[in-house]
């Protein structure tokens, strides 16, 4: 199962210490790269992302979105 | 016959200038190609030897050549890090070409405006949509084209780039060979740098100052191979690091020192032996965070465009100073870190408070030891502004208003008073602000206003954008 968004905003949260609240729905560059690390490591897999989907993937929704298409249900 | 082409050549009658007829050696050859042809010079997904890029090179050099580039003419290469970059590069340069940087994210208004103004012979482009986010070299198909309306070279620059355009209007920077083959020898000058035999993992652009010197250059000059990671996350760096015995210096900007930092457990990775970055100074909770976790000195460089690398500290043992590269006469003059360079680097440009009397004006604010020859930055001179006659550092006040709790990230500008631009997601730190920042700062260096929004502009190259007009614009 990919990530709901409650998990994804874990995730994000883990990077800078920061409580979930502090994570803003709009991502940068840092923190999807931090996101895509999470992810990897808790699934085991590559995530091979094209542009539309990195770009995609500059807010919480629609990093949840992407994930749920990308990663093996 | 070209200054630049008489400059560089060797004269006929040179023993090694000669295979099969028609083969001129040139710097490129002296300089980058040395060194057994079997040996892997770069790592681009694969293991790539020498004997691999000389004939990428060869085959790019024909295909320019069949543009009618030779000697004093002029490429513009539109492509991201890839093989085809380097090899383009090569090959141009081998021709006795001028090279124009072009960074692949530019947009194509940027991109245009740029070919106006540089009036290339030939532009060299990837075909098709780009692949995947955060990669750090591509496999492209590239394309060269010629412009009917290209200009031969008007001066003898190697390469050509175009400041980022985070302070003031964009400038054409042009650095000669000789101009490089200095910075490559003044590496390999520096204690602490990668060896011969060793191996860099390079997560900077190779189309930028510390990428393309201190990474590509270097090392081809060095014998020392240059991997570059597949992706810009930790998963693809680490295990590039991890791949092989060699020695490994890994070589970035403050942003990737963030994001290996932020690794609790690393691998343990017996090869690393440093990383090293350029750019501003990192936190210094950072920079212990990342020194602990990885066990290897954490390395500093400072340098521009105009001039390549200018200090360093690469064992982290001078921090926030760096020492001086050597052979460069680095001193400062009323406050502002100047530089001796014969010539002007820039193009189209006469600005004494750039370039004056063979010295370099940094408009970095700093100091240079009597004592000890350190160099410390203390910030940009050109952000400091005059408030009712009393002289203010807007990087203090940036400083400053960053260093609040709850601020992620700020960037504080002068429009006829003071005015700062705040991430702050948490609305009860934001409110806190003012107070906070009354306590720090005196009256007259105080913001008139701080403007709380959600992400700050950045240029291509991820750069602050500290133009007003644009910042008004950010939400």
């Amino acid at each position: 199962m990919s990530p709901a968004r409650d998990e994804v905003i874990t995730m994000l949260a883990s990077y800078g210490d920061r409580t979930p609240e502090q994570v803003r729905e709009k991502l940068d560059s840092l923190e999807l790269a931090w996101l895509i690390h999470q992810v990897e490591q808790r699934y085991n897999a590559v995530l091979d992302l094209d542009d539309d989907q990195i770009v995609e993937m500059s807010t919480v929704d629609g990093a949840v979105s992407v994930l749920s298409k990308v990663l093996p249900q | 016959m070209s200054l630049w082409h008489s400059k560089f050549r060797y004269t006929a009658g040179d023993a090694s200038n000669r295979n099969g007829g028609n083969f001129v050696s040139t710097w490129v050859d002296r300089t980058l190609f040395v060194g057994p042809d079997d040996e892997t010079c770069l790592h681009v997904g694969a293991p790539i030897s020498r004997a691999e890029l000389r004939r990428e090179v060869e085959q790019r050099q024909a295909v320019l050549e069949g543009l009618g580039v030779s000697s004093g003419g002029t490429v513009a290469l539109r492509l991201p890090p890839s093989l085809a970059y380097v090899a383009n590069l090569l090959a141009a340069w081998r021709l006795g070409a001028q090279v124009s940087l072009l960074d692949h994210r530019l947009t194509q208004y940027e991109v245009d405006q740029a070919l106006a103004r540089l009036e290339p012979q030939v532009v060299v482009s990837a075909e098709g949509t780009l692949p995947g986010g955060l990669r750090a070299f591509y496999v492209v198909t590239d394309v060269a084209a010629r412009r009917d309306s290209g200009r031969p070279s008007e001066t003898e620059h190697a390469v050509i780039q175009l400041s980022s355009g985070s302070t003031g209007p964009s400038k054409v920077i042009g650095r000669t060979a000789s101009n490089l083959i200095e910075e490559i020898a003044r590496y390999t000058k520096i204690d602490g740098v990668p060896q011969p035999g060793e191996r860099v993992v390079l997560m900077a652009s190779v189309v930028h100052v510390l990428g393309l010197v201190g990474g590509l250059l270097y090392c081809l000059h060095a014998g020392t191979e240059l991997a570059i990671p597949e992706r810009l996350t930790v998963d693809s760096i680490l295990k590039l690091v991890a791949s092989s015995d060699k020695r490994t210096t890994m070589l970035g900007v403050p942003f990737h020192i963030e994001l290996l930092a932020s690794v609790e457990n690393p691998p343990e990775l017996p090869q690393l032996a440093r990383m090293t970055t350029g750019g501003e100074l990192v936190r210094s909770e950072v920079w212990q965070r990342f020194t602990s976790r990885y066990g290897v000195p954490l390395g500093n460089m400072y340098g521009m465009t105009e001039v390549g690398v200018i200090a360093t500290d690469l064992f982290g043992e001078n921090r926030p100073s760096l020492m001086p590269a050597p052979g460069l006469n680095v001193a400062e003059d009323e406050g502002e870190i100047v530089i001796e360079m014969a010539h002007s680097p820039y193009l189209g440009l006469s600005d004494p408070s750039r370039w004056a009397d063979g010295f370099l004006r940094t408009k970095d604010a700093g100091t240079v030891s009597a004592s000890t020859g350190l160099l410390t930055i203390h910030g940009r001179l050109d952000s400091q502004v005059s408030v009712g006659g009393l002289k203010v550092d807007l990087t203090e006040v940036e400083h400053t208003l960053a260093a609040l709790p709850g601020v992620e990230n700020a960037v504080v500008v002068y429009d006829n008073g003071i005015e700062a631009y705040a991430v702050v997601p948490d609305p009860t730190d934001a409110a806190a602000l003012e107070t906070l920042l009354a306590q720090r700062l005196a009256a007259y260096k105080r913001p008139r206003a701080i403007h709380v929004v959600e992400q700050l502009p950045r240029t291509a190259t991820g750069k602050l954008v500290r133009a007003q007009s644009v910042l008004k614009t950010a939400k």
